[in-house]
């Protein structure tokens, strides 16, 4: 099948304000948003600019705007977008170019929330053990590829880049909720802050866009809720 | 490069989270719409009893702007939806659990907001006085 693919430009040694791109490709109805990428960059404009690794969904490099939503350009298949797509950078981050943004603000916001284990007891002979049912608390949490895909859906972030993001609190909920780690309340103080977790209006665009399909509003709002309550449960 | 990272209103608009998105941008315009009303109420009260002379006027025509039957039903509109996408948030905010019910919170948020809207509305429109 024919598709028309639209995509946003911007070539900082060139051009002065983004541009559009129009391209044409066969492509198999199966296949994905990022191999129509690949075919354009490898037959049609070697110039094209875009971040992939895995290609599977797992190293979140490929977010961007797919036909007004976030996602993984690699997740998506054709058949599921149409005969026209539109592609633009994620929304909110500095455009380095074409459609790879400079994700330097996320990993700040990253760092800031401490997302190491923090245990000052001596380290046991074998791992930290941990029960089945300790694990399954943060479960979702874990699944976070740091893709940046929530973090840039949110209007909150999109008016204010000093908001730790979803993305941010995921991670600390990851971190918070975890039996084996003793930095929550550190975290907690971190995040209840004025960027942190109140600037979450429960919009859910977040949760719409994540790739993976975590809980994101549930996560920070178990956070908010520690915050209120001093209590991780 | 920071310049490109601004988000514009039309871009952020333009952004399709879906239904959650929608309902949250009408809230965000119905509470500018009550600000703008009570602030209309406010400007035409000030000019009516502080000021005197011409302003009599000025003070005449805000207040045939905001009581027009448009105007009533938008206030209807604006107050009822933002209280109800309100309280909605602040159910779904207290308990965390209920997020994977929120598509039919939001139906039942409709579902009480439209008969209760709707319903007034209809009598301002055809100005049935009780
Ligand atoms: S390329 Fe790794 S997540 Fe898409």
């Amino acid at each position: 099948m024919n598709v028309k693919v639209k995509i946003r430009r911007f070539n900082p040694e060139k051009d002065r304000r983004p541009r559009w791109s129009e391209f044409r490709v066969d492509a198999q109805p199966t296949d994905r948003v990022l191999d129509v990428l690949q075919v354009i960059k490898e037959n049609q404009d070697g110039t094209l600019t875009f971040r992939r690794s895995c290609a599977h969904g797992v190293c979140g490099s490929d977010a961007m705007v797919i036909n007004g939503r976030n996602r993984l350009a690699c997740k998506v298949l054709v058949k599921d977008v149409g005969r026209s797509i539109v592609i633009e950078p994620l929304r909110g981050l500095p455009v380095i170019k074409d459609l790879t943004v400079d994700m330097e603000p996320f990993w700040r916001q990253y760092k800031s929330i401490k997302p190491f284990l923090i245990n000052e007891d001596d380290p046991p002979y074998m791992e930290r053990l941990q029960s089945p049912e300790a694990r399954a608390r943060f479960d979702d949490t874990t699944k976070c590829i740091l893709c940046a895909a929530c973090t840039t859906s949110c209007p909150s972030f999109w008016a204010d880049a000093s908001y730790v993001g979803p993305a941010a609190i995921v991670q600390a909920h990851r971190w918070i909720f975890d039996d084996r780690d003793q930095g929550a309340q550190v975290r907690l103080a971190i995040l209840a802050d004025g960027n942190g977790v109140w600037k979450c209006r429960t919009i859910y665009n977040c949760t719409e866009a994540c790739p993976r399909d975590i809980e994101i509003t549930r996560a920070i709002r178990e956070v908010t809720r520690a915050i209120v309550t001093g209590e991780v449960s | 490069m920071s310049k490109l990272a601004r988000v514009t209103l039309p871009s952020a608009l333009r952004y399709r989270g879906g239904w959650p998105y929608v309902s949250w941008l009408l809230h965000r315009i119905s509470g500018i719409g009550i600000v703008f009303f009570v602030g209309m109420h406010v400007v035409a009260a000030f000019f009516l009893y502080a000021v005197q002379g011409v302003a009599g006027d000025i003070a005449n025509a805000l207040t045939t702007f905001y009581e027009s039957t448009p105007m009533q039903v938008f206030i209807l509109f604006a107050v009822l939806y933002h209280a109800m996408h309100g309280l909605r948030l602040v159910i779904l905010d207290m308990f965390p659990r209920l997020w994977e019910y929120n598509r039919e919170a939001m139906w039942v948020q409709w579902a009480l907001f439209l008969p209760m809207f709707l319903l007034p509305a209809a009598l301002m429109i055809m100005e049935v006085t009780i």
